[in-house]
């Protein structure tokens, strides 16, 4: 055992000494995340263009020349491709006959998951509160919207949603033959999934992000790197003459390297909460299984890069090639949702998206394109089955001759 | 006699390539045993496979007395290992590396020893990328002593090293002998052989071609003498006259080398060619046939070549 250990210690203390790795590890993504929070630490919208939203209309036996169906088809002409125009800014969910509480209940699941940028309820009787007001009484008018605090979208269709409702106030107020002295419909707003009346701060949005992101240049950059060039420079051949074997020197590799993240970890977190205020926490075992798994999942993508590689120098060059699209095609740091297909198509083959989510979801923060949770697990652990295959199968270990 | 280290018609293959062509050879307990070569001789990959690095196509090994077709984890216990260009992490500090090493072992000698052995104690706290070529071999040495070794291979140990460094490696070998250790030394200096060696093995080609000691292999090439000079402008036609009486005269671009049984009438009418032609000697040198003589004799080519 004093062996795995010094190993490690060994692999620390050459990570820590080391400036351009110390840069890479810990330097740089402390970097990031304070940047990234001073600069969108204020904004707390994403720049979506384009929303699912559902509307459920429990006022359907109102017929269809009430006011409940004019807040409907205003919303359906609004969801519709105008002509010379760009794409309509949100995609109405709708049950053909008003709604169930059954397609409601459907809905909210959509709308904790994500797949929901917020949910529009026209209660039974809103036709008759509306032709109430109009004659002086009633019980006020209020249509209720249901919005995620955990989506940082939802808050964007809210606005959007409140703007048409206004709009739609102004044509029952003509429609009506009245100016003034009569009430505007309000949107109640119903919060689901986080604590209400909290907004969603920008570093509870991205601390995850970094985090992962720093387990992510970790395994593709450390990992390789460490591996390559201790095999080109030969230290690795002067491990094998000794009573050292290729699992125990891998035992040690790992612990150190699974150290060296938690440290990045500590650090990262430490930032994210006790400088920007961070409001997660990572205590959670299924936050804390999803952390181990991802730095085991990003080591063991570092032993495939070293086996595919014949030189120290091609692996990094392999890893440059993939740092970018892996990261960014993550969701890591804008939402996944509008892409193209053929990028989808990388997003949904890259374990850096599955993890990021899986993640997210653990400590409350969803993103805007969701996998099925078992997915977040089930990927990572076929991309470090493959990779370990393909790594006890090609991996060198000495210098080819 | 006991053996620290016994092979029998090992073999290396490396696709057409024939890198160690069955070759048997015994290493005495205690003994200094060299294998002399020039590179591409087969020297390193016999070495490699008696340190595990590699698994021989065909042969057998005995060392410490335990037979085996490749080396164990369990005999690398008892093996220290100077490879010929490993490496070590630029950023450990020469008592880390020495501490790495020893935890490998299941018995090591205090990293002080070490340090005072290779005479390194002032760098222990120094970075490896910081020490010079010689010191990075002595660390190099130090790790390949942690276990306190009974067998020991050295690989080309001062390949690349200044005289003085290179005499240093030489210094810490004799140490190691005065204690009993067993030495296995590939190099293709001449010297370094001849000063270190109890037994010298020389291969060429894959093959074992001489075995002896060094005194025995020079005596195997008769009782000849040496005259050794430069002279520009020299080629066969030019010393024609000399011929008759000398054994033999052998040119190497402006080096001359003449071998001779009677040395007193050789010099008197090399010098009376010398007069009569007008031609400078440099560095006019008389010695007694020495390995590279041997290797000479025996391959038509020089260890450098």
């Amino acid at each position: 055992m004093k062996d795995i250990l010094q190993l490690a210690r060994a692999h620390i203390v050459t990570a820590i000494r080391e400036r351009v790795t110390l840069f890479w590890f810990l330097i740089f993504p402390v970097f990031l995340l304070t940047v990234l929070t001073l600069i969108f630490g204020q904004v707390n919208q994403e720049p979506t263009i384009h929303f699912e939203i559902s509307l459920v209309n429990e006022d359907i036996a109102s017929g269809t020349d009430s006011f409940s169906a004019l807040v409907e088809s205003i919303l359906v002409q609004m969801s519709m491709p105008q002509p010379n125009a760009e794409t309509p800014l949100f995609t109405l969910h709708r049950a053909l006959h008003g709604g169930s509480p059954s397609f409601l209940e459907a809905e909210l699941t959509a709308l904790r998951r994500g797949d929901r940028a917020a949910i529009l309820v026209i209660p039974e009787g809103f036709h008759q509160d509306i032709l109430a007001s109009f004659a002086g009484g009633g019980a006020g008018l209020a249509l209720r919207l249901y919005m995620s605090e955990a989506s940082i979208t939802s808050e964007t269709a809210a606005s959007i949603l409140e703007q048409t409702l206004a709009g739609i106030n102004r044509e029952i107020l003509v429609r009506g033959g009245m100016y003034d002295d009569t009430e505007s419909i309000e949107a109640e707003t119903v919060w689901v999934g986080q604590a209400e009346d909290q907004e969603l701060p920008y570093i509870d949005f991205v601390l995850p992000a970094i985090v992962l992101m720093g387990f992510f240049t970790n395994g593709l950059f450390g990992v390789t790197g460490t591996i390559l060039f201790n095999r080109d420079r030969k230290v690795l051949q002067r491990y094998w003459v000794t009573p050292v074997n290729v699992p125990r020197y891998l035992a040690g590799f790992a612990l150190g390297h699974l150290a060296l993240c938690a440290l990045q970890f500590g650090l990262l977190f430490s930032l994210g909460k006790f400088v920007f205020g961070a409001t997660i926490g990572f205590g959670d075992p299924l936050t804390l299984f999803l952390l181990l798994l991802s730095a085991v999942t990003f080591m063991a993508f570092g032993f495939f890069i070293s086996a595919v590689s014949k030189t120290a120098n091609a692996g990094m060059a392999i890893a440059n090639i993939l740092n970018m699209p892996m990261m960014f095609l993550s969701g890591m740091f804008f939402p996944i949702a509008g892409l193209p297909a053929f990028m989808l198509a990388i997003v949904y083959a890259n374990p850096v998206s599955y993890l990021l989510e899986g993640l997210r979801r653990s400590v409350g923060v969803q993103a805007g394109t969701l996998m099925p949770a078992q997915l977040t697990i089930l990927v990572p652990l076929g991309w470090i089955l493959v990779s370990a295959v393909v790594a006890s199968r090609k991996l060198r270990w000495d210098v080819e001759r | 006699m006991t053996y620290a280290l016994q092979v029998k018609d090992l073999v290396k293959r490396y696709g057409d390539v024939h890198a160690v062509d069955g070759i048997s050879f015994d290493v005495p307990t205690a003994s200094v045993f060299t294998i002399l070569g020039p590179n591409g001789a087969g020297k390193t990959t016999t070495l490699e496979m008696l340190e595990g690095i590699r698994e021989p196509d065909a042969g057998e090994i005995t060392m410490l007395g335990k037979r085996m077709l490749k080396v164990s984890r369990a005999a690398k216990q008892h093996m220290g290992v100077l490879l010929q260009d490993g490496g070590f992490e630029p950023h450990l500090k020469v008592r880390e590396i020495l501490q790495l090493f020893s935890s490998f072992f299941d018995r090591a000698l205090p990293v002080s020893d070490i340090l005072h052995l290779v005479a390194l104690e002032e760098k222990a706290a120094a970075r490896v990328k910081t020490l010079s070529g010689g010191q990075k071999q002595r660390m190099a040495i130090g790790a390949a002593l942690v276990n306190d070794p009974d067998l020991v291979f050295f690989d080309e140990p001062t390949t690349g090293l200044d005289p003085q460094a290179r005499r240093n490696i030489w210094d810490i070998l004799s140490e190691l002998k005065s204690r009993g250790k067993t030495i296995l030394l590939t190099t293709h200096y001449m010297e370094e052989a001849e000063a270190l060696s109890d037994v010298v093995c020389i291969m060429d080609q894959g093959k074992i071609i001489a075995q002896g000691s060094p005194r025995e292999l020079a005596a195997g090439l008769g009782e000849e003498t040496l005259i050794e000079f430069r002279l520009d402008d020299v080629d066969a036609q030019t010393l024609q006259p000399l011929e008759s009486c000398c054994k033999r005269i052998r040119i190497d671009a402006s080096q001359v080398l003449i071998e001779t049984l009677d040395l007193r009438e050789t010099m008197s009418q090399l010098l009376d060619w010398a007069e009569k032609t007008s031609k400078d000697f440099h560095d006019l040198r008389v010695r007694q046939p020495n390995l590279e003589d041997v290797f000479l004799s025996l391959t038509g080519r020089t260890l450098r070549e």
